[in-house]
């Protein structure tokens, strides 16, 4: 099963990468999002699946490839001048951040915990603990995310909105 | 069932799963292949006509026109396949799937009856058992899913009418999508879980205490927001005969239109049932309160076919709406209401303890 999710979630991202057509590009995207939710429910957390479908594939892609399709043009442009060095420097910081992420990866105390012989399995996640831990552990981060989100809507609507 | 199981040789478990399957998948799909006969006789009703009668089977038995899905599946297989010349061909090919695939997996979650015990073993009446953590997440993932099917079919037409048609129906689902969940989030709130079967049981046998009666906003926002999210008239933009020639599917033909056709139908059918679920008891039979298996399973399908009948009735009763109205009823009218009944029921809860 990992197996299977993990490779729609590679050749996904592989695809959205090569293809030249925009809209395939897109619907790539969609399908790396589809394995990412089965690889949550392998993880035992079915409610990060179900709003990784609802949140990503169902409103973001759908709003992008929208956007997309109102354009004319569907293939991708050669660029004007190309940019060797900007080339490297992003795959230099590319490497950087791919080596502390896996580095954080195996530092975690969940990584540490799979070692541990006849150690309980983890209860999966439910909509009530998600909630309950959003209200009480992080309920700061919460409510700072609720006003910056607040804050890009109303931004959106000035900025679209020119004579209120 | 333990018998049939060794008759088998399989466990229980697996006969009920593969038993299961076949109920909810060719259920599903067969009742959506009913329910085009039904919209054809419903409408030639409502306009007093007569409607499809004349198919038979081997020419002779004309169950008033009950042939008619399988003279049309036939006719649909036996048609030329066309692809439009400037298409996107692998596109093309992929929309009617995108299109049918979440539409049958919609059904999934919903228990169509009560769990019975037979032979030390508990069989639950839904796909996914009780306690899956995705609950009623999970139509709502899917339904956000089924945007696929017709923005693709759209673009992959390269057909004015049809990217019109697509653009218009994937901006309606997107915007009629925050209201249902918060619909629906009410519910979660009130019942104390996201599991249909927590829904139903918090529902109880009385029809009183049902959510239609506790939350009557909640229901007409859902019901609307059904409307929108199928594709049906009022709020048919992906096709609008009228306006943008058949909208998303102008360049499909053969089966392939059928798919797409057949796909809307299994929308209807799992709206229906989501509608039966969580407004009106689910499989709960009134004032019984353990109902035999076989009545709950009753039931529930006459709760769902009588909404599947609604969605046919409403289509022959109201003209579509203009696309404006559309959008000012999404955001200016459902959107408010939704959380009106959000706000006034988590008031009421924080009276309550």
């Amino acid at each position: 099963m990992f197996i299977t999710f993990a490779l729609i979630t590679l050749l996904g991202a592989l695809g959205m990468l090569l293809q030249k057509n925009v809209v395939v590009a897109g619907l790539c995207m969609v399908a790396a999002f589809f394995g990412v939710a089965g690889l949550f429910v392998l993880l035992a957390n079915p409610v990060a699946a179900a709003l990784q479908i609802i949140v990503y594939t169902g409103a973001i892609m759908v709003l992008v490839l929208f956007v997309i399709m109102m354009l004319s043009s569907h293939q991708e442009e050669a660029a004007a001048v190309s940019h060797p060095v900007q080339r490297w420097l992003s795959v230099a910081l590319l490497a950087v951040l791919a080596f502390g992420a896996v580095k954080l990866v195996f530092a975690s105390p969940g990584v540490k915990a799979l070692a541990v012989k006849g150690a309980a399995m983890p209860q999966a996640m439910t909509l009530q603990t998600v909630g309950t831990n959003l209200f009480a552990d992080h309920l700061l981060g919460f409510e700072v995310a609720g006003l910056v989100l607040l804050a890009a809507m109303i931004g959106a609507v000035a900025l679209t909105k020119r004579n209120l | 069932m333990d018998k049939l199981a060794s008759l088998l040789h399989t466990t229980p478990a697996i006969a009920w799963m593969v038993a299961k399957l076949v109920i909810v998948f060719g259920g599903v799909f067969s009742l959506a292949a009913l329910w085009t006969w039904v919209e054809r006789r419903g409408a030639a009703m409502i306009q007093d006509r007569i409607g499809p009668n004349r198919a038979a089977l081997f020419g002779k038995i004309k169950i008033i026109g009950l042939a008619q899905p399988l003279a049309d599946g036939i006719k649909f297989f036996f048609k030329e396949d066309l692809v439009p010349h400037d298409a996107n061909k692998g596109l093309f090919w992929l929309a009617p799937f995108l299109a049918l695939v979440p539409a049958l997996m919609g059904f999934a979650v919903i228990p169509f009856g009560r769990s019975f015990v037979s032979g030390g073993h508990e069989y639950h009446m839904a796909l996914l058992d009780p306690g899956n953590g995705m609950g009623l997440l999970y139509p709502l993932a899917i339904g956000g899913m089924a945007v696929y099917g017709v923005l693709v079919a759209a673009w992959s037409s390269n057909n004015k009418w049809a990217i019109l048609g697509g653009m218009r129906s994937s901006a309606t689902m997107v915007s009629y999508e925050i209201g249902m969940s918060l619909a629906v989030v009410t519910i979660f709130m009130t019942a104390g879980g996201y599991d249909p079967s927590e829904v139903i049981k918090a529902q109880g046998h009385l029809p009183w205490a049902w959510n239609i009666v506790r939350q009557p906003l909640g229901f007409i926002v859902f019901f609307t927001c059904m409307f929108a999210e199928t594709n049906r008239l009022p709020f048919d933009f992906a096709e609008g005969e009228s306006e943008i020639v058949a909208g998303f599917n102008t360049e499909y033909g053969s089966m392939k239109f059928s798919l797409l056709a057949l796909s809307e139908y299994c929308h209807l059918m799992t709206a229906s049932a989501l509608i039966a679920t969580l407004y009106f008891g689910g499989w709960q039979v009134p004032f019984m309160q353990n109902p035999p298996v076989m009545l709950s399973v009753a039931s529930f399908l006459v709760k769902m076919l009588f909404f599947a009948w609604v969605f046919v009735w409403i289509r022959w009763t109201l003209p579509r709406f203009r696309y404006d109205q559309l959008m000012h009823l999404g955001w200016k009218a459902m959107l408010p209401m939704s959380m009106v009944n959000l706000v006034f029921h988590a008031w009421r809860m924080s009276q309550g303890h």
